[in-house]
């Protein structure tokens, strides 16, 4: 399934480089019809370079608008305080969804980096920091050219970012072979950061750390929890039908049977969905009332309408799933309709710790609304990078001081203690339970429980 | 599935194929007469939802964005066909990049003006409850979606067979040159008809909203399916419409839930299966390549 709609993106991106190869040719066209006729016959033969060229063009300027910024594309000196001495310019490589279905999450990732970079005086380690964005489109091969590019063409310090799984698993060995430091600030794929048979579909790098999570962190605990603490004896499971979705459901399934569940069927949603009540019917027609789920965005606004539809629970049936099932981008689209979902993630708005509420606040003072899981990712991505630098005192061309650097930073972060696991370069960190509740009027994640220093096992 | 269930889940086939008929109908109708594939369509699609979310959140009447929505996206038609698509007139291939070129622009504005979330709203009132059908709870708007689709399909049945623009319409699709030679005035009658098609997506968008969601990307999740559904059913001709939806809508329900593996798979085998036997899909005349 993933497979069809990516082709039907990059169809989508040939007409578009078409579309710019045309409206090229019509530029020098001038008052000559008769070049125009033969630009549109060159057009027909595309070669490889020029497509590649042409798109990523495409895709840069269909990066600007969404982004709202002046430095998609191109890159935003940072002017800092002028001090005695600064250190050379530091350049970070920003991969961010700015376009598409996930184009939400790359604009909450970069809001958080540039307050992070506002409250250093757009400097780390007395470095002057430029970030270069760019948008990956939710698309590996527009993610692989933009990764190509950071390497050859900006030769970043750094770079971070990527929200799907498939886009870090597509530029993983890229990054590897030019030994460039990647901060992962989303994707969750186990394989990321493991020991994988053959490297597939990923595997490990020294070079890559991951500053979000892994699907087993955010899937396996509430299993067990679910099986040992909650007294669930029967799951079913439904989940989205790809990489991610599934990882979480197998790991889901192995920590509750570990803990003495049983889990008495699954279903899957091929992407995209667009109905979900098919689905939802589909579950109800099964006797297993807690159903444990994982989907995020679009399709999980769907989900919990379909389920509230078909009233899902005045027939008894629980909705419970990882966390990004009732993230705020969920929550404030569905509100009460969440009621009652429990859910694992490592991260809540309403968490309460002195740094997550300093963050709250400055988040909000400057954007005026609520920071989201993602910013926190950035977030801590930036921490990560910045607690390093001052370790090797902003030195990153000494590559393997500066991972370790890296794999030895700890702080506290919104979330909690922070620190990555030496092994595997993914966080160590508290995983907690929560459950929506109404509360004045606001459906939120309350916490219920947590379960401390989940580590992925890496293999 | 026990036969309850398989009630249920026809119900959610048939609103489904009865959403992708207000859809495709305008495709359909643009292709027929004019023969350009409109791959705006997804995007004048997405622009209805839009409108919907802010006549709703200004107003709260989701009824008056379903009679504003049309006639706005409409009226954009209206424009976009001599001001854009009249000088492509025959040049196939330019038209498509064309109309490639319209949905990108539309689809950042909306971007821009609306943000990048992911937006929903609440049925309607009146529509926003759900009544028992086989011992359980299901939607009443789905219902009224299915109402709304078979009601659209006869009153454009009624137009093409009964009025004398329907008259103009076939006889358009049949051999425009032709028409034109008889003293028609065709440029008038193609950006009407351009506006036409271009209101049914809009309606689309109004109707689809409630149900699936307002996000960036859904302009080109639905394009992608109601190509499908004209290719299926037949380009150019409202019963290739009705057939088409008919068969893909319940199809790709039930393939999603027997095999999910499939799914998208199935409705492009379909389609591919059609093709083959029938190039002109299953009530088409026209060829496709041509």
């Amino acid at each position: 399934m993933a497979v069809m709609r990516s082709a039907g993106r990059s169809r989508l991106q040939a007409h578009t480089t078409m579309a710019s190869l045309a409206r090229s040719d019509q530029r020098e066209e001038g008052d000559h019809v008769d070049e125009n006729k033969g630009g549109e016959r060159r057009s027909y033969r595309l070669t490889r370079r020029q497509f590649l060229a042409a798109s990523s063009a495409a895709a840069a300027i269909a990066a600007c608008g969404p982004a709202a910024t002046p430095s998609s594309a191109g890159a935003a000196t940072a002017t800092g305080a002028a001090t005695a001495s600064p250190g050379p310019a530091l350049k970070i490589g920003m991969l961010l969804p700015f376009t598409k279905v996930y184009a939400e999450l790359g604009n909450s990732m970069q809001r958080a980096t540039k307050l992070y970079l506002k409250q250093k005086g757009e400097k780390l380690a007395n470095r002057p920091v430029t970030v270069i964005y760019e948008d990956e489109a939710n698309d590996p091969v527009v993610g692989t050219q933009k990764t190509q590019k950071f390497i050859e063409q900006d030769r970043v310090d750094v770079m971070m970012g990527i929200v799907a799984t498939p886009i870090a698993y597509a530029v993983r060995n890229a990054i590897d072979a030019a030994k460039l430091v990647f901060i992962e600030t989303n994707a969750g794929g186990n394989a990321l950061t493991r020991t994988t048979t053959d490297c597939k579909p990923s595997c490990k790098s020294k070079y890559i750390f991951r500053t979000s999570f892994s699907s087993y962190q955010i899937s396996y605990p509430i299993g067990e929890y679910f099986a040992t603490k909650k007294g669930v004896k029967e799951v079913f499971t439904f989940v989205s039908d790809y990489g991610f979705g599934n990882e979480s459901a197998a790991d889901f399934t192995s920590g509750f049977t570990k803990g003495g569940g049983k889990v008495t069927g699954g279903l899957k949603a091929p992407l995209p969905t667009a109905d979900f009540l098919p689905f939802v019917t589909q579950l109800k027609a099964q006797p297993t009332k807690d159903i444990y789920s994982f989907f995020s965005g679009t399709d999980a606004i769907g989900y919990i309408r379909a389920w509230n539809q078909l009233g899902m629970p005045a027939a008894g049936y629980k909705m419970n799933g990882a966390g990004f099932l009732t993230e705020q981008d969920v929550l404030k689209e569905v509100k009460e309709q969440a009621n009652g979902a429990v859910t694992s993630l490592f991260w809540a708005v309403t968490l309460d710790n002195a740094e997550n509420k300093a963050f709250v606040d400055a988040y909000q003072k400057e954007y005026s609304l609520l920071p989201d899981v993602f910013a926190v990712q950035a977030w801590d991505g930036m921490q990560a990078l910045d607690l390093a630098l001052q370790a090797t005192k902003g030195d990153t061309t000494n590559k393997d001081a500066f991972i370790a650097a890296l794999e030895s930073v700890k702080f506290k972060s919104p979330r909690g203690d922070f620190e990555f696991d030496k092994e595997t370069h993914n966080p160590i960190q508290d995983i907690y339970i929560r459950e929506v509740k109404v509360q004045g009027g606001q459906a939120v994640n309350t916490i219920v429980d947590k379960v401390a220093r989940v580590t992925d096992p890496g293999k | 599935m026990t036969p309850e269930t398989a009630v249920v889940q026809a119900l959610n086939g048939i609103s489904f194929g009865a959403l992708l008929f207000i859809l495709a109908a305008g495709l359909s109708l643009i292709f027929g007469m004019m023969d350009v594939v409109n791959l705006a369509h997804g995007a004048f699609y997405m622009l209805g939802a839009y409108i919907t979310l802010t006549v709703v959140q200004r107003t709260g009447q989701f009824w008056l964005a379903l009679l504003l929505a049309p006639l706005l996206i409409g009226a954009l038609g209206l424009l976009m066909e001599p001001l854009l698509l009249r000088r492509l007139r025959g040049r196939h291939l330019d038209q498509v990049l064309l109309t490639i070129g319209v949905s990108l622009v539309i689809a950042d504005l909306i971007g821009l003006t609306f943000g990048r979330e992911i937006r929903s709203i609440p049925f309607p009132a009146g529509l926003d409850h759900a009544i028992t059908i086989m011992g359980g709870d299901y939607p009443v708007y789905r219902l009224f979606v299915i109402a709304f689709g078979v009601a659209l399909a006869v009153l454009l049945a009624i137009v093409h067979r009964r009025t004398r623009v329907g008259a103009l319409i076939r006889a358009g699709v049949d051999d425009a040159p032709m028409l034109a030679a008889l003293g028609v005035d065709i440029d008038r009658l193609f950006a009407v008809t351009f506006a036409v098609g271009a209101a049914l997506a809009g309606l689309a968008g109004v109707i689809a909203a409630p149900v699936f969601g307002i996000y960036p990307g859904m302009d080109v999740d639905y394009l992608i399916y109601s190509l499908v559904v004209v290719v299926v059913g037949g380009l150019g001709t409202l019963s290739g419409a009705v057939a088409g939806s008919a068969l893909i809508g319940p199809t790709d329900t039930f393939g999603r839930v027997l095999f999910p593996q499939f799914a998208l798979a199935l409705i492009f085998a379909i389609m591919a299966v059609v093709l083959l036997l029938r190039p002109t899909g299953l009530l088409g005349r026209i060829r496709i390549a041509r």
